[in-house]
């Protein structure tokens, strides 16, 4: 369909896909992500990649990045910046903190308390900042990449669903099948491959991306079953809490970008089917609280809403 | 939940608990009323004024007291009438402490309660209406506090509650033909009105009494035509005793049977009973038989009821207009019916005998006794003047105005008199026909009282005096024949024709009411199961019926339940569903939750011949359906010739 469009973006695909070895799924949620102008969360035990794949995002989509390392005794300044007192001028100026970049890598980010959480998250919802009185607003694009790893207990702060909320998707990489691992051994390591990566695209196509992927068609079909998708959690008495409307919106944008990332201009039920693990799962719990039981309730809920026709 | 909301849950339960007072108003004691409108009008002030309502201790204080004020109302917390100025006391209280749903459920549960107080105490048409309203409240006010939300908006919550009950509707018609009825009195709780019918004795104005009401007694619906007004004769109390002045029968006396041979014209009826007429059942005079179970005929032909009886009787007979008896009279029966008592009325006695001496026979004798009644000057009316102890002879030769008991009593004493056997006989004469219902309506109005004699070779002969006087009275009834019969009301609704007719469609649809669901018993319910080719003999039987009926009802319920409204499914919709249906014959059935991308994707091991094409065809689809260019009729059609067109190989061809 838009071939010419989707041109970048299959290279993008490829270029990531040499780092990321066997994960050509979730690679390519990451990016329906980052098109659909959401903010990503990467779940996972330490050594599967994930640094390496934010890294790769923000290199081979030509953006400016940061990473900070979440610790527990970071403060919010750390992130947001300070202002400095400037004997030249005699006045306070801002000294801008990592936040102000286009692409900002939060390592663990479940380590920090729950107030620098919070300061970050949210700098996330707004895109904008506030210091002294003065609204600052945030670079254009602006993503957060964050990683945590869920089975550290010790001295983390786990994000409540209020905050885990505001990331678009969630989203694991997993250990690699035998294949995809004996590749990875036998070549080179990913980490040297980083800095040959080329930058396919830059802020500005980016941009002109994500203004596409709103103007993907939806259908009202689609519509339909997006909408059976959320009532159905809503009335399901073993869940926690039903998806919110935002989550309805964030499905309702991710699925745009995952059919755009495929050269479609139209929004099919595949495409829902396919971020709908990603977006859905961390908003779901189960009464009984079964961890990690998200996954297995977005293969329910998917197999239980009938795909209308 | 906003608390705006709340508020009107709260004023619709204060609604429906004023409802179920309002139908006990003329029941209860004025002060349990006023203390229920104190308590609700308390609770108003609490939703709308927000007055703080009692507290824990008070309201303790209060619940003991108005315990113990029924009680010294009524001696006892038993029973219906104790039972519901408790209930009604008691939800008052409880809207003073209505915080939580619950208390709003409790509240309504109350008010059903009262509902049902008053189902048992009366059960007429003219109350129906009024039960129908409080139940619709009741389910409102019910709706109100489970949906408070939809409080807000009054008309989604009629249409919710209406719904409810709709859908209750086939529950409660199944429950009411198939919950087994009790054969018991067990309904009649409430009632201990006082009988206001025939009484066992007749004295000068004891019938104008009944004459001045116009309250149905009894109907009759017969098998055929009904009889000629002058044959509607319903034989009550036949009265044997005379003191001068009043005429009894002795309670307890059972009088010798004689043989009676049954001739003239037959008639099939069933007869439904007012309540509280007494015992005394009415019958087309002269009944023969009657499957009436509570009742007896006695050896006079009366129907008398075993037991007293306050709930309305249905029963059937058979009646002959006309018997004889070529017996003798026995001995005890021609001594008690000749009797006089001494030194009373001597005038009439005297003349009795001298007509007696002059007349040849029995039948001349009663020729000249009547023709004393059609020439001496009397006149019939419903306000005569009152009469003196020797009620005769005043009667004959000084008033000479009276009405039916007045003739019946002098004429009996003239035949006893001249030595015939002669008894008064008291019922009803006549009564009015209702088109509509097909039915003859006997109202109190319609009281009489006659005559029997016996003559030698015929048995008992009816002789009515009063028709020999005002022969009108038999054909048209009192009200007329007398101008002053009845009430101003009544005179004008029997003038009036179409008002008539009104008066008598109303008196059918009561008499409907009554007899088909209110007389719904044991017996009518077995009559409708065998005609619906069921028999159930046992409640047992009828347990499982309705447990059957139960099962279907919420089958369909959540069958309705369950149906989503859906729309009509687009052109191109079904179109895919005959692809996929048609894919699914050949081994390649779609999933529900399968996408029209998977499912071609699926396909990749249909064998080339079709699988190419049906892939191409699911693009397609996906292409027309969830594209952002509406399809065109032309590229609709095309899909589905082609959907129709698509050569399939079956599966099992391919292995």
């Amino acid at each position: 369909m838009n071939g010419a469009r989707a041109e970048p973006l299959s290279q993008v695909v490829a270029a990531l896909d040499t780092i990321i070895i066997g994960k050509p799924q979730q690679v390519r949620l990451c990016l329906a992500c980052l098109l659909a102008r959401g903010h990503l969360l990467i779940e996972d035990v330490p050594g599967v990649g994930k640094t390496t794949l934010a890294h790769g995002l923000a290199r081979v989509l030509g953006l400016s990045w940061q990473r900070v390392q979440f610790t527990s005794d970071l403060l919010p300044a750390d992130i947001i910046g300070v202002p400095i007192f400037d004997r030249a001028t005699q006045q306070f100026q801002f000294r801008q903190g990592p936040l102000f970049t286009q692409l900002l890598l939060a390592d663990e980010v479940n380590r920090a308390s729950p107030r620098t959480q919070s300061a970050l998250l949210e700098a996330m919802e707004e895109r904008q900042v506030s210091v002294e009185r003065a609204t600052l607003k945030l670079p254009e694009p602006f993503f957060v990449i964050a990683t945590q790893n869920p089975h550290e207990q010790l001295g983390t702060f786990e994000l409540p669903e209020s905050q885990l909320d505001r990331f678009l998707m969630r989203v694991s990489l997993g250990y690699p099948d035998t294949q995809a691992e004996r590749r990875l051994l036998a070549g080179r390591e990913p980490r040297e491959l980083l800095d040959t990566l080329p930058a396919v695209l830059d802020a500005g196509a980016l941009l002109h991306m994500q203004n596409e992927v709103r103007d993907v068609h939806r259908a009202g079909p689609l519509l339909d079953y997006l909408q059976q998708l959320v009532a159905h959690t809503r009335a399901r008495t073993d869940l926690k809490l039903g998806l919110s409307p935002r989550a309805g919106l964030g499905l309702m944008r991710a699925a745009p970008a995952y059919a755009y990332l495929d050269g479609r201009h139209a929004v099919l039920p595949e495409d829902v089917q396919a971020v709908l693990p990603a977006v859905a799962t961390h908003r779901l719990q189960r009464r009984d609280a079964v961890p990690e039981s998200g996954r297995s309730i977005a293969a329910e809920l998917l197999r239980a809403v009938p795909v209308p026709t | 939940m906003q608390p705006g909301d709340d508020r009107r849950a709260r004023l619709w339960l204060l609604g429906a608990f004023l409802g179920g007072i309002m139908l006990h108003l003329s029941q209860l004691p004025p002060w349990i009323t006023l203390g229920a409108l104190l308590c609700a009008a308390w609770c108003l002030a609490g939703i709308v004024g927000r007055v703080p309502l009692p507290g824990k201790r008070l309201r303790g204080a209060l619940v003991a007291g108005l315990t113990i004020g029924v009680l010294a109302a009524f001696h006892t917390l038993n029973g219906l009438a104790a039972g519901t100025a408790l209930l009604a006391l008691m939800g008052a209280m409880k809207l003073l402490e209505t915080r939580t749903r619950r208390d709003g459920y409790i509240v309504v549960a109350v008010a059903l309660c009262l509902l049902l107080a008053a189902c048992l105490g009366n059960q007429d048409l003219p109350h129906a209406p009024l039960y129908l309203v409080q139940a619709w409240l009741c389910v409102t006010a019910l709706a109100a506090t489970a949906h408070p939300q939809a409080a807000a908006h009054t008309r989604r919550l009629a249409s919710l509650s209406a719904r409810s009950l709709l859908l209750a509707l086939p529950l409660a018609m199944a429950m009411f033909l198939l919950f087994p009825r009790l054969t018991g009195g067990f309904w009649s709780v409430g009632a201990s009105r006082v009988s206001t019918g025939l009484s066992d004795s007749m004295s000068p104005g004891s019938i104008s009494e009944l004459g001045e009401s116009s309250d149905p007694v009894f109907r009759v619906w017969f098998q055929g035509p009904p009889p000629p007004p002058q044959e509607r004769y319903w034989r009550g109390p036949v009265l044997h005793e005379f003191d001068g002045y009043t005429w009894r029968r002795t309670p307890g006396l059972q009088y010798p049977a004689e043989q009676l041979d049954y001739t003239g014209a037959v008639y099939h009826y069933r007869v439904r009973l007012e309540p509280d007429t007494g015992p005394w059942w009415l019958a087309l005079d002269t009944i023969r038989s009657t499957d009436a179970a509570g009742a007896t005929i006695t050896p006079d032909r009366q129907l008398v009821a075993r037991h007293p009886v306050h709930d309305p009787v249905t029963y059937d007979a058979v009646s002959y207009t006309f018997t004889r008896s070529t017996d003798r009279l026995n001995h005890l029966t021609q001594l008690l019916d000749t009797a006089l008592p001494p030194r009373r009325n001597p005038r009439s006695v005297r003349l009795a005998q001298q007509l007696r001496a002059a007349a040849p026979d029995a039948h001349a004798f009663v020729t000249r006794v009547l023709d004393l009644f059609r020439h001496g000057g009397f006149s019939y009316t419903l306000t005569p003047p009152l009469l003196d102890l020797n009620s005769v002879d005043d009667f004959l030769f000084n008033t000479r105005q009276g009405f039916c008991g007045h003739f019946a009593s002098a004429f009996v004493t003239l035949m006893r008199a001249g030595g015939l056997p002669a008894r008064v006989v008291t019922g009803y004469q006549g009564g009015e026909w209702n088109p509509l219902g097909g039915y003859l309506l006997v109202r109190r109005s319609d009281a009489h009282a006659w005559a029997e004699i016996w003559l030698q070779g015929q048995g008992w002969v009816r002789v009515d005096p009063t028709a020999v006087v005002a022969p009108e009275r038999l054909r048209r009834g009192a009200l007329d024949v007398l101008p002053d019969a009845g009430s101003a009301s009544e005179r004008l609704m029997y003038e009036i024709t179409w008002l008539n007719r009104l008066h008598q469609g109303w008196d059918a649809a009561n008499a409907w009411w009554s007899t088909r669901l209110v007389g719904y018993d044991f017996h009518a319910q077995s009559r409708l199961l065998q005609a619906l080719g069921l028999s159930a003999r046992s409640w047992q039987q009828l347990g499982a019926l309705l447990t059957a009926a139960l099962g279907l009802w919420l089958l369909a319920v959540t069958l309705s339940f369950n149906r989503l409204p859906r729309a009509r499914p687009h052109r191109l919709a079904r179109a895919y569903a005959l692809l996929c249906a048609r894919l699914g014959s050949a081994g390649f059935a779609r999933r529900p939750d399968e996408g029209p991308v998977t499912y071609a994707r699926s396909l990749a091991t249909a064998p080339q011949a079709f699988g190419a094409a049906a892939r191409q065809l699911l693009e397609r689809y996906a292409r027309l359906r969830f594209g952002a260019d509406t399809p065109t009729e032309a590229e609709l059609e095309q899909f589905e010739r082609d959907v129709r067109g698509l050569r399939l190989a079956r599966r099992s061809s391919r292995r």
